[in-house]
């Protein structure tokens, strides 16, 4: 007991400080903060050097060629004497199998995040999020690899029938659906009940026969397509779409959460469905958060190298029709990966500074598209927090 | 709308939700299944007596007398082939020369055949390459061989209008009448005997060096290489991502600078992976010259940079989640902020950040892009540790890539490729898992 006393109280001795050491302590504080701050920018100083080193390899290039030829042709022969860096089909490509991506991952992932917070209870939703997260762990690599053995084959080989079936599973239920909402609404105005009833029917049977007649046209003209590569547009953007799929997911299911109990509740007090606040009052509130995960997960798609250099078929020309998903594609990334080995590395040479030029394109649209985001979130953030 | 309708509209929805979330879980399954089960076929496999006789050759393990009597055996079935062959030669050689040239060039593919399946003939010079040296050492492998020996594929060009199908001939057929003709059922009866399958674990795949261009041998210059650059690239960004969260959470006043700093942060996040590999290529290789080309070191680098904003964010999130109270209580006890971080808040953030981490290792682990340029070669050996600095190495996640799309005979390797996958999968998915299980433990923990 004693021993612990006088302990303390040399303790309390060392607080009387004089401010001489007092200062010293203060300074040592600001230093120490001073190094952090350091450490702390040192990601500041990777970005602007990123930008720098990219940029500084990507200048030759535009001022040995030019802007035009890069933006507006489509000729890309590196190899050729004079060479010609026309890249409008490969930056083509990249658009191309985003989209495509997009068009797939964004409703997909949209729904699913909708799911996972509103609809699925917590125990069900603890085994759907390593699923999520598993999908993005997986190296890029084995999906291209994937894509590539496993993918393209098959879709060269039955890739009619997939086309089909995919057709009919997904597209019969929203006829069906679509069908009866419309014969509902066009009836509405019916006053007699026997009547409606009656009219109802006949267009129950009508629109479905005319449903089931569109899905056959579509389905047949699909089923007769031949795929005469599977490493295609199409194959590109299906894998790329689940690589971009987590991303959206996780970043708009962040949103809907954000959206607040009151609102969901306000919704279901008068009387609303859940689809119906879900879609009318929750998915409003929520678009910008959702936007923001669009944008990320887009960019995911774009920035994407290993699956689009292995699937994508690497013909640097635009698709005939342009809107042929069946043709193969070349992308920007898939450029640079591809092109660097034969450009040799030679420092000064157009060959090797175009492929900087692309990165740079790349690197400008990433950032751009990230700061977007960022806006987005923090307004929205903002306005949820300020209501 | 009345009610039922819109019921059914709600209920359609909800299908809708659960239907997308199944198709997700569907997508991990299908990717996942076929390169689960061939995969494993890279290493548990029916392996041929030649599969023993190259392992003993090249690489001194296996018990030679027993191989010697199997192959006593099995030589013993193969003699009859080659004395079928024989006695062709002999029945060619008393032909006229126009029956000879009917028959020469199939003769040719049958003998190319044999070679492939069975090692080379009798009278062969000894090959150069070592695929040349030995028959097929995986029976799958040696079945697919014995159908490109009994048939002879062509291609269906009658129907212009549909992309060519092929169909097989009999080879039998070609030679009729003559003495070769017994070759081909006799072959296809005896080739297991000739060959002696076997179920074999080949785990030297995970621990031995490739032969001859991955035709034999292991995958493990590429997993150390892999582990080489995944643990140097946290060994630079593990450090710096803790302490910038520390600065991020602890330190950072509210302002133009800290949000300049955030933003950097995330702008890092959403390079494309390929720019990072344009960047290490343009700034440690070419402007600081760390090595002379393509080193580990510059690969770790260029990965380090990478990984570091997830790091970060991990970080952030781990000391944001350790309760005020920790901190108040440390501060209440006097000690100074640093010391409040280093001894209290960092200990209890410990399993957070180091989820983070893990995650990132992961990610490491399995890029592609931002090594093509930086650190991967596509042929070598295992590199020393003391060799880091300066040589490349081959690296998994490379030399997938390399394997399924540049190697000369991509098809004929596909089992190396699959256990390539497998195994980086399987590294990744691993590492995943016990973040998942550490974040599951830490929520437990907190909550109480």
């Amino acid at each position: 007991m004693n021993g612990d006393v006088a302990s303390n109280q040399s303790r309390s001795s060392e607080f009387i400080v004089s401010a001489q050491k007092h200062k010293i302590q203060k300074i040592k504080q600001k230093a120490g903060e001073a190094i952090l701050l350091l450490i702390a920018s040192f990601v500041a100083i990777v970005v602007f050097f990123i930008f720098w080193f990219v940029a500084r390899d990507a200048v030759p290039f535009f001022r040995l060629r030019g802007f035009a030829e890069f933006f507006t042709s489509a000729d890309w022969y590196p190899a050729d004497d004079p060479p010609k860096f026309g890249s409008l089909a490969i930056i083509y490509g990249s658009l191309m199998v985003t989209l495509g991506s997009a068009l797939i991952a964004v409703p997909m992932g949209v729904i699913a995040s909708i799911c996972l917070s509103d609809i699925l209870p917590f125990s069900v939703r603890q085994y759907v999020k390593p699923v999520i997260e598993m999908l993005a762990a997986i190296p890029s690599v084995a999906y291209g690899f994937f894509a590539l053995v496993v993918f393209a084959p098959l879709l060269q080989n039955n890739g009619g029938p997939i086309l089909m079936w995919t057709w009919w599973v997904i597209a019969a239920p929203f006829f069906l659906l679509a069908v009866i909402v419309a014969s509902e609404l066009l009836t509405t105005s019916i006053a007699k009940e026997s009547m409606k009833k009656s009219a109802k029917m006949a267009l129950n049977i009508v629109l479905s026969l005319l449903a089931i007649l569109f899905l056959y046209v579509v389905g047949n003209h699909l089923q007769g397509l031949v795929i005469m590569s599977g490493t295609n547009a199409l194959n590109v953007s299906i894998i790329l779409s689940f690589m971009a799929l987590p991303t959206i997911v996780s970043v708009s299911e962040d949103a809907l959460q954000a959206v607040g109990r009151e609102l969901r509740e306000g919704s279901y007090a008068l009387g609303a469905t859940r689809a119906e606040t879900i879609v009318k009052t929750i998915l409003p509130a929520a678009s910008s958060g959702i936007l923001a995960a669009v944008i990320l997960g887009i960019m995911r798609a774009l920035g994407e190298t290993m699956v689009v250099w292995m699937a994508s078929g690497n013909s640097s020309s635009i698709p005939v029709p342009f809107y042929n998903y069946l043709d193969s594609v070349r992308t920007l990334t898939a450029t640079i990966a591809g092109d660097m080995g034969e450009a040799d590395q030679v420092t000064g040479s157009a060959r090797f500074h175009v492929l900087f030029a692309m990165g740079l394109l790349l690197l400008i649209v990433s950032f751009v598209s990230n700061l977007i985001s960022e806006r987005i979130v923090v307004r929205q953030r903002k306005i949820l927090s300020g209501q | 709308m009345n009610l039922g309708t819109r019921k059914l509209l709600d209920h359609s929805f909800t299908a809708l939700g659960f239907g997308s979330i199944i198709i997700m879980g569907l997508a991990l399954l299908v990717v996942l299944f076929p390169i689960a089960t061939k995969g494993v076929g890279a290493f548990v496999f029916k392996g041929t007596i030649e599969h023993r006789k190259l392992l003993l050759s090249e690489f001194h393990r296996g018990d030679p007398k027993e191989i010697v009597k199997e192959e006593t055996e099995t030589n013993r079935y193969r003699q009859k082939v080659f004395d079928m062959l024989a006695a062709f030669d002999q029945e060619l050689d008393q032909m006229d020369y126009e029956q000879q040239s009917k028959y020469r060039s199939s003769y040719d593919q049958v003998k190319t055949s044999l070679r492939t399946l069975l090692g080379p003939l009798p009278g062969d010079s000894e090959p150069a390459l070592t695929r040349f040296q030995y028959g097929q050492t995986r029976w799958d492998k040696a079945e697919e061989k014995l159908h490109g020996l009994l048939y002879e594929q062509k291609w269906d060009y009658s129907n212009p209008d549909v992309i060519a199908k092929p169909y097989d001939v009999s080879r039998a057929a070609g030679f009729a009448g003559t003495s070769l003709v017994k070759l081909f059922p006799y072959v296809e009866e005896n080739l297991d005997k000739m060959m002696m399958p076997e179920w074999t674990f080949y785990w030297g795949f995970f621990t031995e060096s490739s032969l001859d261009a991955h035709f034999f041998g292991g995958i493990w210059p590429e997993i150390q290489g892999t582990i080489f650059l995944a643990i140097g690239a946290m060994l630079f960004a593990f450090p710096l991502g803790v302490i910038a969260a520390i600065y991020f959470t602890e330190y950072a006043r509210d302002g133009f600078l800290t949000s300049m700093l955030r933003s950097a942060n995330s702008t890092l996040a959403g390079v494309p992976s390929i720019v990072f590999g344009l960047f290490g290529l343009a700034f440690f290789i070419n402007t600081l010259h760390v090595s002379e080309s393509k080193s580990v070191l510059a690969g770790s680098l260029t990965l380090a940079i990478m990984i570091l904003p997830t790091i970060i964010r991990a970080a952030e999130e781990a000391i944001l989640a350790v309760p005020k109270t920790y901190k108040e209580a440390s501060l209440g006890l006097g000690s100074t902020k640093w010391n409040t971080i280093v001894t209290v808040i960092l200990p209890a953030a410990l399993p957070g950040i180091l989820t983070g981490g893990v995650i990132s290792l992961g990610r490491a682990a399995g890029e592609t892009a931002p090594i093509i340029f930086t650190a991967a070669v596509s042929v070598g050996a295992a590199i020393g540790l003391g060799d880091v600095l300066t040589s490349p190495t081959p690296a998994l996640s490379w030399n997938i890539y390399n394997l399924a799309s540049e190697h000369e005979a991509a098809a004929e390797i596909r089992h190396v490729q699959y256990g390539m996958v497998l195994a980086l999968v399987t590294v990744v998915l691993l590492l995943n898992l016990s973040a998942v299980i550490l974040r599951a433990r830490i929520s437990k923990k907190l909550k109480g």
